[in-house]
């Protein structure tokens, strides 16, 4: 057994896998009032983080290889979020964790990530899978938070885990930039944050999401936990300022085909 | 008193050039905060890579050498420089928004109880105090955040701030100072090439013609290869999405962890235009935007915006470009 690994205490794992609902981002227009964080429209859509779906995968891919494994979903969010647990549930996974919050307000990767530890600090995960960045806010902070207010070691941008059959070594592979990736041994317990890769997301099956259906969720009510600020302040919501012209091509489909490659053959041979 | 620190990013012994973007930052800080500003360096045999930075930008450099640190590592990068902000006084921490700033920053700002904004594109000031603005929505829309804590760290997009050369402070000699470390929690076992190289031909064509998960479905690049194929020196190339579906090789993803590139004309089908594939292809000659949402992130950084479905609009464009064959 490699030094560096502290033996596992049992022969199966327990995996938690943080997930994320967020707005179909396509429907977010401009006309949205850009003051507040999430003007969202009735109509928008709900999915699952792209990069969740990864980690439920890697998770529901680490309990095939180990039978007897766990996998738990947590989220944090207002009550629609338990669509997003129920999905995970669907693809496999074991029981289902709702942080309640209030409606739609926005929260800060620092009090999501401490809420979190909070509520698994005492529950004895192995593993804790997020994903490497939430579509809406983008900070790529919740996982490595997570891990060090539970004190253990985290990796991010992860690709592909592995963990030998009697769970003593545990190997990651993250991948860095340049087309380079970086090998890693860690100690149990740890974090994960996971890389879209090409592992493909399961979907759920209607057997599963049967199941999923009837299960009940454990609820917490967020304002059961004492951390309540973060060490930063969102003050703005806004657009981005153009970079380029971004002339807007006008008229029919075919007067903009025309107009599309008559432009590039200014610029360009074209056959 | 203020401190701003950058934290200088390397590999393999070379400085990755976000770091001359990283002092690039920096500087906009101290001149809005008139603070001193430092660079540190952690690992092992820095002494080039530290000399390097202090003699191309006349900065304040600390090369903090930590026998057994031969490449990045988390654990390591936490306890050094948490030790070591804590002596500098570090009231800014600039660093790079990369996968290795990424994988430290978050940790360390809980160690320091600091505040960390991730992807910063912009610091302003207002009412005495500085506002850092950074994407949301996969680029679609902005932040701005502030701080309200007396440490806050900042990793900062890469290919946004332009590194300057012509501004060489008074030289300092470098600093030297070493550490040592141990912990047994994260090994690091190598880094390994990943087995496709970028495709050469991305760097030989005129024109790039990049799918997105606009287009659908895999049998929609077929379009995507036509429209490409009306030009002589073309390439398909794809955002992150198409080669995690293995519809195009990795060689061909466009974007931080894939290629950059810089054709003449860069045309996006159906790529929404996050910073991760903007930082690959936002130094093309002439972009254009091909997208059904009006309001996607990339028409703010595009010559051209074309909206519209691309699985008709491209049979459209080849349709006339074969009328106007016919006509000649
Ligand atoms: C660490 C890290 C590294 C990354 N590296 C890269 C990278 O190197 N390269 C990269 O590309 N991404 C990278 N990403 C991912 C990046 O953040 C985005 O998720 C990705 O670029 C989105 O790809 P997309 O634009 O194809 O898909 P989406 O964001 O899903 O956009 C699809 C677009 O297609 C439009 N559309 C839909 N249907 C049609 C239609 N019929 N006709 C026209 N338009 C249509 C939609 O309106 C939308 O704008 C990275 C992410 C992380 C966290
Ligand atoms: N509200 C949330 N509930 C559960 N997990 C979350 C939440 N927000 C973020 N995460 C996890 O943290 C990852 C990174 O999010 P972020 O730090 O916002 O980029 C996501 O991919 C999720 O796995």
């Amino acid at each position: 057994m490699p030094e560096c690994l502290k033996p596992m205490k049992r022969q199966h794992l327990k995996i938690l896998v943080c997930v994320k609902q967020v707005p179909d981002i396509e429907a977010i227009a401009h006309s949205d009032d850009p003051g507040t964080w999430a003007k969202i429209s009735e109509s928008t859509g709900f999915r699952m983080n792209r990069y969740d779906e990864y980690a439920v995968e890697e998770a529901i891919l680490l309990k095939e290889a180990n039978p007897g494994t766990i996998v738990d979903i947590l989220s944090v969010g207002p009550q629609r979020a338990n669509q997003t647990i129920r999905r995970a549930l669907g693809m496999g996974a074991d029981n289902g964790i709702h942080i309640r919050t209030a409606d739609d307000e926005y929260l800060s990767p620092f009090l999501i990530a401490s809420w979190i530890a909070a509520a698994v600090r005492s529950r004895d995960y192995d593993l804790i899978l997020a994903g490497v960045m939430s579509e809406d806010g983008m900070h790529g902070q919740v996982g490595p938070m997570t891990a060090e207010f539970l004190g253990i070691p985290c990796a991010t941008s992860v690709v592909a885990s592995r963990i030998s059959r009697d769970c003593a070594s545990f190997q990651v592979t993250r991948e860095i930039e340049d087309g380079l990736k970086d090998l890693l041994l860690l100690h149990f317990p740890a974090v994960l944050s996971i890389q879209s890769s090409t592992n493909k997301p399961r979907y759920p099956a209607l057997s599963k999401i049967l199941r999923a259906k009837s299960l009940e969720l454990e609820v917490i009510d967020f304002d059961t936990f004492d951390v309540r600020t973060s060490p930063e302040r969102l003050t703005e919501v806004g657009f981005p300022q153009k970079t380029r012209s971004g002339e807007i091509l006008q008229g029919s489909q075919g007067e903009k085909a025309a107009e599309l490659l008559r432009i590039l053959s200014r610029k360009i041979p074209i056959r | 008193m203020e401190h701003i620190v950058v934290i200088a990013e390397h590999l393999s012994g070379r400085i990755r050039p976000v770091t001359w973007e990283l002092i690039a930052f920096a500087r906009e800080l101290k001149r809005l905060r008139n603070a001193p500003l430092s660079v540190l360096i952690p690992g092992e045999d820095i002494s080039a890579p530290a000399e390097e930075i202090s003699a191309r930008t006349g900065c304040r450099v600390l090369a903090i050498n930590t026998p057994g640190l031969q490449s990045y590592n988390s654990e390591a990068y936490k306890e050094i420089l948490a030790a070591q902000l804590r002596e500098t006084g570090a009231t800014h921490v600039c660093i790079a928004n990369s996968t290795q700033g990424l994988d430290f920053s978050p940790g360390l700002a809980i160690r320091l109880k600091g505040a960390c904004i991730t992807g910063v594109e912009k610091v302003t000031e207002k009412d005495g105090r500085l506002c850092f603005l950074r994407k949301i929505y996969n680029g679609k829309m902005t932040h701005t955040i502030v701080s309200d804590v007396g440490v806050t760290l900042l990793t900062v997009e890469p290919g946004v701030f332009k590194a300057s050369e012509d501004e060489i402070a008074d030289c300092h000699p470098v600093e030297y100072k070493n550490v040592s470390w141990h912990s047994d929690r994260v090994r690091n076992l190598g880094v390994e090439k990943s087995e496709a190289g970028i495709d050469s031909a991305l760097n030989e064509a005129d024109i790039i013609v990049a799918a997105g998960r606009g287009i659908g479905k895999e049998e929609n690049l077929e379009l995507i290869r036509k429209f490409a194929s009306l030009f002589p020196r073309a390439a398909v190339a794809g955002s992150r999405p198409i080669c995690d579906l293995g519809w195009l090789e990795y060689g061909r993803q466009v974007g931080i962890t894939g290629a950059t590139v810089t054709p003449k004309v860069y045309i996006a089908c159906g790529i929404s235009g996050a910073t991760q594939h903007l930082t690959g292809m936002r130094g093309s000659g002439f972009i254009v935007a091909i997208n059904t949402d009006p309001n996607t992130a990339l028409f703010n950084d595009a010559d051209l915006c074309i909206v519209e479905d691309l699985t008709t609009f491209i049979p459209a464009v080849i349709g006339e470009y074969k009328k106007e064959k016919q006509d000649e």
